[in-house]
């Protein structure tokens, strides 16, 4: 199942995510840290970390280190 | 089915920007065709403070631009650690870093959600003038159905590598040049849609050039970075110099850039600012 979630990551940063330069105040950015945490979760639970990573990547936030 | 998955979040957001198109037309008594361009409007201009956040993060990103040269020249071998070297510099300093996701991808949806809103209106297309400019004669026709057509899709391809142009300061070369050139098979496709949807992409376009350009004005380019003699609030030159000379360490293009330029809104190039 968490296959499916790696998918639609490699699927975005193909498609979608060509068109915008790297852009994530995070190391690991953002795409990378859905993908760790699906592999580390599963589908469900690796998918609200990556959701709620999302939100903090906002230009409010400072960014920083932070792997799942 | 893609279009299901896309679609069933997306359905309010699609109601609401018909109702804004509605309105343009009803209320406003705008045609059709200036109804796209003003809806198009409307959502770029309630973008604008994340734009505005972003270039005022710019402008504190690039008073530190020789540390993290430095740093960036210190683990070249190592992206990783580079990486997280970085982010701790940025914590040390509390810069907060331009780019962020969530702005980027917030956008997505309302795109979205502006495509299909324009898609379903070319589809069923209201009564009424849909001509636009006496150039197009049919917002709701094919772009390759008249030559006019071929005019919006020029002004699309150009405007978007224009964009592509302005914002790529800082991504590598493989994926600018990639990005220069994915107008042109985006062309293909884009020919089939109507000239409203032509319409909506050209405009959105323009506005992201329009944008580049201020924020380029804003932001000094990378290799141009003496910004110091274009701010007021820096000291005078000499105090800059004796600053960029006590720190041999940094590599020698950004040494100069070590008094940091705030908010760089000055004229471009004051004679004699360069060496």
């Amino acid at each position: 199942m968490r296959y499916v979630g790696i998918g639609l990551v490699y699927g975005y940063r193909y498609s979608f995510g060509l068109l915008f330069p790297a852009s994530c105040k995070y190391h690991p950015s953002c795409s990378q840290y859905a993908i760790d945490a699906f592999r580390k979760y599963g589908l469900v639970r690796g998918s609200l970390k990556a959701g709620w990573r999302l939100l903090r990547c906002n230009p409010w936030r400072h960014g920083g280190v932070d792997y799942p | 089915m893609i279009h299901a998955i896309l679609l069933s979040p997306l359905t309010p957001l699609e109601h609401l920007l018909r109702h804004v198109l509605d309105w343009l037309h009803n209320t406003l008594g705008l045609p059709w065709a200036w109804s796209i361009v003003g809806l198009t409007v409307i959502v770029r201009v309630l973008l604008v403070p994340l734009t505005v956040r972003q270039i005022h993060s710019m402008q504190n990103l690039q008073s530190h631009a020789p540390q993290m040269k430095e740093i960036q020249r210190k683990y070249k071998g190592d992206r990783q650690k580079q990486n997280e070297e970085l982010m701790r510099f940025y914590r040390e300093n509390s810069i907060n870093p331009a780019a962020s996701c969530l702005p980027l991808v917030a956008q997505f949806p309302v795109f979205i959600g502006l495509y299909y809103t324009l898609r379903t209106f070319s589809r069923h297309p209201p009564k009424g003038d849909l001509s636009w400019l006496h150039v197009v004669p049919n917002i709701a026709a094919h772009a390759n159905s008249h030559w006019s057509g071929y005019l919006l899709l020029a002004i699309y391809a150009i405007s978007q590598m224009a964009s592509t142009f302005l914002m790529g300061t800082t991504m590598d070369k493989t994926q600018r040049t990639l990005l220069l050139i994915m107008p042109l098979v985006f062309l293909a496709v884009v020919a089939h849609f109507p000239a409203g949807l032509v319409l909506y992409w050209m405009t959105t376009n323009l506005w992201t050039v329009g944008q580049g350009l201020i924020t380029r004005r804003l932001v000094p380019k990378k290799g141009d970075v003496p910004a110091p003699k274009r701010s007021s609030r820096t000291p005078p030159r000499e105090a800059a110099e004796d600053g960029a000379a006590k720190k041999p360490a940094a590599p020698e293009p950004a040494a100069r850039t070590n008094a940091p330029p705030k908010r760089v809104k000055r004229k471009k190039k004051k004679g004699g600012a360069r060496r």
